[in-house]
């Protein structure tokens, strides 16, 4: 579930990350604010915004439900809730290794004859994807701990919606529990400091391969 | 190539480029102290600062974006894409279809399967400018092409660049803070102050108006081997023996000796008679203008005095041959 919030969001934060740190439109500040949103919303009024926009007494939520895509209390409705909560720091972190793309090295590609988006496609994305896969990493990360939004969009249907934190959750009141709890705090523990640590380790090994300044 | 430019570009830190100039030259020089708005007018051409009406040879292209103008950009810094070899920066451009001569004739042939990263600024500098040659441009826009490098490699790439100029036929447009480039490569110059145009005319005047250390460059016609003439005067020179038709030459004011009397035992190659025309301070020394021919001399305020100079005077020009040094061809 994780994966697929990750998979799912990463073309839109590279678009908003991109139109964020490359274009100069006056709407900026109000899409960052935006986009920071559900970083600071506490998590369960996430969670129930997203329960109204895909409700399935919702127009979006009717239609999902038809073409086979039911988000409500279904796994999807895990990944959406990931994928929302992770949506930030995805953001955040791909804006951050765009903005260490020199941009007069944009400018010479264009004066090359490259426009817009092949210059998107041949300088800024190769001399940025590691930033990008860092930020889908801590996201990834942020996703895989989704508690709040997640139990009240998806609810808690083992085998379909049940994720880590809601698996502990369950487990507190459930006798004998403790030992699979500590299992699966390993389990969490383990995943986010693998991911933190790549997402470091990337960066600094792009930054040494081009040596680039930053 | 016939420039026509009418910038007004602002620059967030309240500079404002405003120019209107209108100029036929094979190449343009841009000259003027740092903050004078020559790199800005450079963007403005290329298509990077908006605000800017740009027509070349009558063609409008102030609406063309950046990526349709075909100019061939250099900046300052030798900018190449650090993920790419230098095949592959020098073939970026989708007009560059083969390498051809040039990267042999830039002396990168070797460098080609490198990545930027191992390569010296000096050629790191001639792969961009390759990069700009193989792209095609109807016009070049270098941004101090030869900052960074030592003098004897400075004026190796500024010869290269002359020649590989004037074989494909490029026009360029040239910002330099060193007269010796902008008059050795370009024909027109414009001297920028504060956003605005000061000065426009042939490099030679131009520059001979403003520079601070001064210099003397002038054309000359080559009558044989290393001898040149100038005015009535024949010189002999440090040139190449390969240059002939009319050359550029440079000496600075400095190099050049005054005397009351013919020296008769002397090393100079070059001595003869002219006239003083005028004489003026220029910091703790005088500048001493050789009416006749277009030289001017640096000499002390004692050498003056002890020499009687003053309007009119005649004195013997001292020159050594290799005090007098080759720029490039003249333009036609």
């Amino acid at each position: 579930m994780g994966l697929a919030a990750t998979l799912l969001s990463l073309p839109c934060a590279v678009a908003v990350a991109w139109f964020l740190e490359r274009t100069r439109s006056p709407g900026r500040g109000i899409v960052q604010t935006l986009v920071m949103m559900p970083l600071v919303l506490p998590p369960v009024v996430v969670g129930y915004l997203l329960l109204r926009v895909f409700s399935p007494r919702g127009t979006l939520g009717r239609a999902l439900e038809i073409f086979g895509m039911p988000v409500a209390f279904h796994w999807l409705g895990a990944v959406a809730a990931a994928a929302v909560v992770g949506f930030p720091l995805f953001v955040m972190m791909s804006a951050l290794a765009m903005k260490g793309v020199d941009l007069r090295l944009e400018r010479i590609s264009r004066s090359l004859g490259r426009g817009a988006g092949a210059t998107f496609w041949r300088v800024t994305l190769p001399l940025s994807w590691p930033g990008i896969l860092g930020g889908a990493l801590i996201a990834f990360a942020r996703g895989l701990g989704e508690f709040g939004a997640t139990i009240i969009l998806a609810g808690r249907i083992p085998g379909e919606t049940q994720t880590i934190p809601l698996a502990i959750y369950a487990e507190l009141d459930s006798p004998g529990g403790e030992e699979r709890i500590w299992r699966l705090i390993l389990v969490s523990v383990g995943i986010c400091f693998l991911s933190v640590l790549a997402a470091r380790r990337l960066d600094r090994w792009h930054v040494r391969r081009l040596e680039m300044d930053r | 190539m016939k420039f026509e430019i009418q910038a007004r570009v602002e620059r967030p830190a309240g500079f404002v480029l405003d120019i209107t100039e209108q100029c036929e030259a094979e190449s343009l020089g841009l000259v003027g102290p740092s903050g004078s708005g020559k790199s800005t007018l450079l963007d403005a051409i290329a298509g990077a600062a908006p605000g800017a009406r740009v027509a070349l040879d009558g063609i409008d292209h102030s609406s063309t974006p950046m990526e349709e103008r075909a100019m061939g950009y250099v900046t300052q810094e030798p900018l190449l894409f650090p993920h790419l070899t230098v095949r592959d920066n020098l073939l970026y451009s989708p007009r560059a279809a083969s390498l051809g001569e040039i990267p042999e004739a830039l002396g990168i042939a070797h460098l080609l399967d490198r990545m930027p990263r191992h390569l010296s600024g000096g050629e790191r500098r001639r792969a961009a400018l390759a990069r700009a040659f193989l792209s095609r441009p109807r016009l070049l826009l270098l941004d101090e092409p030869f900052g960074g490098l030592d003098e004897p490699r400075r004026r190796e790439a500024m010869s290269l660049l002359s020649h590989i100029r004037r074989t494909y036929r490029i026009p360029m447009v040239l910002v330099s803070h060193l007269a010796d480039e902008v008059i050795g490569l370009t024909d027109w110059a414009i001297r920028l102050e504060d956003g605005k145009a000061a000065a426009r005319g042939p490099s030679l005047s131009v520059l001979r108006a403003h520079e601070t250390r001064i210099d003397n460059y002038f054309s000359a016609a080559v009558i044989s081997p290393g001898r040149v003439r100038l005015g009535l005067v024949e010189l002999a020179t440090g040139i190449p023996e390969s240059a002939r038709g009319e050359v550029r030459l440079a000496c600075y004011a400095h190099d050049i000796l005054l005397a009351n009397q013919r020296p008769a035992e002397i090393s100079a190659r070059n001595v003869f008679p002219c006239v003083v025309r005028s004489s003026a301070p220029a910091g703790s020394s005088v500048l001493v203008d050789l009416g006749e021919i277009p030289l001017r001399a640096l000499v002390t305020p004692q050498a003056v005095e002890s020499l009687s100079l003053k309007p009119g005077s005649a004195v013997f020009v001292v020159i050594k041959a290799t005090s007098i040094a080759y720029l490039g061809p003249a333009y036609s």
